[in-house]
């Protein structure tokens, strides 16, 4: 199957929510395909579905028409947990609102996926990974106590830890000033040149979009 | 500011939630089980030993055999009345001869004169010297003659254990060796003395011994323990025992509303971190895996911890105990407090706080994308109330046995943990909407009203569940201090007058009059054997009751009278009519439950040598703790008049009367008095401990409560610093806001008060009317206490809430 050869693939997808009212069209007929090792971006204005069209992609959420492959895997016959289990070890995130653990140190937060996933040697790698992201001295500092800038490298530093396949960010300047939103555009695209990881990136940022491979711009639930 | 910043690690929470539910299982048995054997020796010490078997004659050596195989101690002595002359006149004294043993229970007390001061004596007198009566004071130092042989007064008795309830005259005690009494050569065939042996030892061999004993009972053996030698003792301790166990019951309620409510604080806030790792792709396996091990870890920790606690407040308790009884708590040496309390901790973490988190790992990985609704499912709705009903029932199981009082107490808990949510739902919802506010402020009100239905309500609910099991221990423990200064005022007989010969019951009333002794009404007392039911010979029945044993084997108080004595009620059937002369007799309602009367049943009644027969015509509670004379039997005037009987009077003696009372002895020299002040302050003694060792767990409950409360002042901490920016984008005034917030919480707190009152005043009021059969008394106190209360500690959490939110910077909100 042609799947078989790419990390993502979208076959004419939709997305409907039941709304007080009635039925809202979420995401129209969407049909992309993403290749391994490739850098997309996806812009769109707030509102036109980018995050759906993310959640979608990495099987946090179900379509609710169409085939969704992730590494060959047809999503759409899964259930949550299956879904999990695809991207178990070989998928990894950056948020808008960095999702860390608050309450534990750098080291801890990045740590937490590979314990749980059951990889031996969790600390080494998880120091490496923050020396990666230049925090070799944060290590042990709680995360709250963490400019937004250094959160977000550590949310980047879990990410990379995993060394992932691919890497799904949502907006992860959305919540920095320009500058630090810059320095950490710049250290996602280092480390993915680096990795060679596949990179769906969603903006509604334009300077972001010329980093990419390639842009995919949406409206309305459609692609354009 | 400290505080802001002080996002208390929500596991803490839970953390000391769980120490103190195993700390207070570990105490409470600990405790428990120690002043249950302090209520049994001092109430022991009233025999001088745990059990007594008294007769005529000499005992079999066989008992005193038997009762060391069953390991228990054995005591004897021999008491009798006779004579010493004093300058060769002759005086009256009570002279008991004891052996070494002697007390099993309690502890002499002496002195070296009136003045002299006391103390515990190590032994007994020893062979060839005598302990005297205050009365014979005089003696002291001296030598006289009883018998044939001749003893020295060496010191004066100033305290025997169990001549307190015992019957004496005024004739004074002369406490010798049981070696000498053979010399002096007083005993002899005829001569009227009592023998009495006493045995003491652990619980379940006393009870082992008493069924053997009970069989192989001679005719004119009487055993005598607390079960029916002191009705008033045993009442006095099955109620603090019964309190005890409601107090226990009701403080762990709250300390495992602490639990369950810190675990779904926990639980929330592990929420982001659990869509988080769902993402990356972990399990909800591994992740349930790791949830296990975390509470595991907890358990382990919490429960050493708790034990460790639990363990340490023995020390306190055992300090202020002793340093108002001045004697020790008995030790317990058993492992099963702890085996239990860590078995309640791992209960009440699997019960209250697993289906918490195993509903957190449920929560869809699409969540770290977007605040999704998790959809409510009844199914875990279920999960979670029913492994926590489970839980707490298990738990009470394994404390209470089959408490009746502790099942009751939890289903009315259990009850009010369904109606609060909603009732605190409908009552913020009345607050919001009854009063005009603005544009502005009703959005943020009707916000809150939202906030409230995502979790505030449950911290409520849970605060308000404390708020009434503490004002519930206060309500009855107020109730039953209470009953027992009602019964016992300050003018309560100190003395009942025995054996008044029926010509003499009018001139001792009018004695008692003309110099001004406050005293009852003679009543007549004829001591009844029942030996026959409906026919049939009572030997030829087979009660259910083990306890209708003693009443077929023995004797018992029976009077006439016109009118229904004090505190007693009818429970069954009518009152007699005591002008006609149809046979009647009314029965004490434990009496008629153990041997199984109803009304209308037949009862042969031997009094003396004399017969009677009547039918059962009414069924009465007795106040026995009222301490003034109650009978088992009571009949119409006519039905006793042939009978042989004696007058029975009670009087309040006060020092100033002692003379009266003497001269009053020397004229009537049958009657007989029996000093009852001991017996009362013992039972108040009993009372007061009790007290005591249940401050104690007041303070694990206050410990609790403000676990509630931290845990109140957490939850929604996030939504509201959102909708305060959120405001204040409305450009609303902060200190409006400010204002507004503090005063809901104030007003929630009245609410809450007002409402764990009226719960805790109708819990208080069926558990005093059908567990301790005691008078309810509303009292506006507890809804005032109550209300106050609730009021001030919500409006502190009010405060504290409100100047986080309100005082957090406009720029953190906008970063989150
Ligand atoms: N569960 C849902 N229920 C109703 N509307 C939704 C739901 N999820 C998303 N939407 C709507 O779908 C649209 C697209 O949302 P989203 O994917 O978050 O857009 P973007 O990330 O591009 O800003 C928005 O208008 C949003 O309100
Ligand atoms: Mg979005």
């Amino acid at each position: 199957m042609a799947e078989d050869n790419l990390c993502i693939a979208l076959n004419q997808v939709g997305k409907f929510v039941d709304t007080p009212d009635g039925k809202l069209d979420i995401l129209n007929n969407i049909s992309l395909d993403v290749k391994y090792q490739e850098a997309v971006v996806i812009k769109g204005a707030s509102g036109s579905g980018k995050t759906t069209l993310l959640g979608l992609m990495a099987g946090l959420d179900q379509a609710s028409s169409g085939d969704v492959f992730l590494f060959g895997e047809n999503l759409a016959r899964r259930n949550e947990e299956q879904r999990a289990s695809v991207r178990a070890g070989r998928v990894g995130f950056v948020f808008q609102s960095f999702h860390l653990v608050q309450g534990a140190n750098a080291l801890q937060n990045v740590m937490l996926p590979l314990e749980l996933s059951g990889i031996d040697n969790a600390p080494q790698l998880a120091i490496e990974s923050l020396r990666q992201v230049g925090l070799e001295k944060k290590v042990n500092t709680l995360v709250e106590h963490l400019s937004g800038g250094e959160q977000q490298r550590v949310a980047i530093a879990r990410a990379f830890a995993i060394k992932p396949q691919v890497l799904f960010a949502d907006e992860p300047t959305g919540n920095l000033d320009a500058g630090t939103g810059r320095q950490i555009a710049d250290l996602m695209f280092h480390l993915r040149d680096q990795s060679g990881t596949t990179l769906v990136l969603v903006t509604h940022e334009s300077e972001l979009l010329e980093r990419g491979d390639r842009q995919i711009l949406i409206e309305s639930g459609r692609l354009l | 500011m400290k505080l802001r910043r002080a996002t208390i690690h929500s596991y803490w929470l839970m953390f000391v939630a769980t120490v103190i539910t195993v700390a207070i299982v570990t105490s409470s048995q600990l405790i428990t089980d120690r002043i249950g054997l302090l209520l049994d020796r001092q109430a022991s010490e009233l025999l001088a030993a745990d059990m007594v078997v008294i007769s005529g004659r000499e005992f079999d050596a066989e008992y005193r055999e038997v009762a060391k195989q069953h390991g228990l101690r054995v005591s004897s002595s021999v008491s009798m009345r006779t004579a010493i002359f004093i300058d060769d006149n002759p005086r009256l004294v009570e002279l008991k001869a004891v052996d070494n043993a002697y007390p099993l229970r309690g502890r002499l007390e002496r002195a070296l004169g009136v003045t002299g001061e006391r103390t515990y004596a190590s032994g007994i007198p020893a062979s060839g010297e005598v302990w005297v009566g205050s009365k014979l004071a005089e003696l002291v130092g001296q030598s006289f003659s009883l018998g044939e042989a001749s003893f020295d007064a060496r010191w004066l008795l100033t305290f025997e254990p169990d001549r307190g309830g015992a019957i004496f005259n005024l004739a004074p005690r002369v406490l010798m060796n049981l070696e000498d009494l053979p010399a002096t050569g007083l005993v002899v065939p005829g001569s009227r003395v009592r023998h009495r042996m006493m045995f003491a030892g652990e619980l379940s061999d006393i009870n082992r011994f008493k069924i053997w004993l009970t069989i192989n009972l001679k005719a004119g053996e009487e055993i005598q323990d607390l079960e029916n030698a002191r009705p008033e003792m045993r009442r006095a301790l099955e109620r603090t025992r019964k309190f005890f166990a409601l107090a226990i019951v009701l403080t762990l309620v709250i300390a495992m509303a602490a639990i369950a409510i810190t675990a779904r604080y926990t639980a929330n806030r592990e929420a982001p971190k659990v869509a988080m790792l769902r993402a990356f792709g972990i399990s909800q396996r591994s992740l349930f895996r790791y949830y296990l091990r975390q509470l595991g870890g907890l358990w382990v920790a919490a429960t050493i911890a708790g034990i460790a606690l639990g363990w340490v407040t023995q020390f306190p308790l055992q300090w202020a105990l002793d340093g108002w009884f001045g004697k020790s708590l008995p030790q317990v040496y058993s492992l099963k407090p702890f085996l239990s309390a860590t078995l309640v901790g791992f209960l009440a973490l699997a019960g209250f706080s697993l289906p918490y988190l195993v509903n957190a790992t449920a929560t869809p990985p699409m969540q770290v994308l977007r605040t999704a609704v998790n959809r409510r499912s009844w199914l875990r709705g279920l999960l979670i109330s029913g492994s926590a009903i489970v839980a707490v029932f298990v738990v009470l199981v394994l404390l209470m046995q089959s408490s009746m009082l502790a099942v009751a107490t939890l289903a009315l808990v259990l009850v009010c943990a369904f109606v609060l949510p909603l009732v605190l739902g409908w009552m913020i919802r009345l607050l919001l909407f009854s009063s005009q506010r603005r544009f502005w402020l009703r959005q943020y009100l009707l916000s809150r009203l939202q906030a409230v239905s995502r979790g505030a309500i449950y911290v409520m609910s849970g605060f308000s569940l404390v708020l009434i099991a503490i004002l519930l221990i206060a309500v009855v423990k107020d109730e039953l201090l209470g009953s027992w200064h009602e019964q016992l005022p300050q003018d309560i007989p100190n003395y009942f007058l025995i054996n008044i010969r029926s010509d003499d019951i009018d001139a001792v009333g009018a004695y008692m009059q003309q110099h001004r002794i406050e005293s009852s009404k003679p009543y007549a007392l004829a001591r009844a054997r029942l030996t026959q039911i409906n026919s049939v010979d009572i030997g030829a029945i087979d009660f259910v009751d083990p306890r209708a044993e003693h009443l077929v084997k023995h004797t018992f108080n029976m009077t006439h009278a016109r009118e229904l004595p004090d505190d007693n009620e009818i429970v069954a059937g009518e009152w007699l009519d005591a002008d006609s002369p149809r046979a009647q007799v009314s029965v004490e309602q434990g009496m008629a439950e153990r041997l199984e009367l109803e009304i209308g049943d037949q009862l042969t009644l031997t009094v003396g040598s004399k017969t009677l027969r009547a039918p059962v015509t009414s069924i009465r509670s007795v106040l026995w703790e009222n301490f003034k004379p109650n009978f088992y039997l009571i009949t119409n005037p006519e039905l006793l008049a042939d009978m042989p009987q004696t007058g029975l009077m009670s009087a309040y003696i006060e020092d100033r009367s002692r003379l009266d009372l003497k001269r009053l002895l020397k004229r009537f020299p049958s009657i007989t008095l029996l000093d009852i002040s001991e017996i009362m302050a013992r039972v108040r003694a009993i009372v007061d401990k009790a007290s005591v060792a249940l401050q104690f767990f007041f303070i694990f409950a206050l410990v609790s409560a403000m676990i509630v409360l931290l845990a109140a002042i957490q939850t929604g901490r996030q939504e509201r610093e959102i909708e305060s920016s959120l405001l204040r984008a409305l450009s609303a005034h902060t200190s409006q806001l400010y204002r507004v917030h503090v005063l809901e919480f104030t007003l929630m707190g009245g609410l809450i008060g007002f409402f764990s009152a009226s719960f805790a005043t109708l819990a208080g009021w069926v558990i005093s009317v059908y567990f301790f059969n005691i008078e309810f008394h509303f009292s506006l106190a507890v809804w005032a206490y109550g209300m106050l209360s609730s009021c001030l500690v919500l409006t502190i959490a009010g405060t504290l809430v409100s100047r986080r939110v309100y005082n957090v910077s406009p720029m953190k909100i906008l970063r989150s």
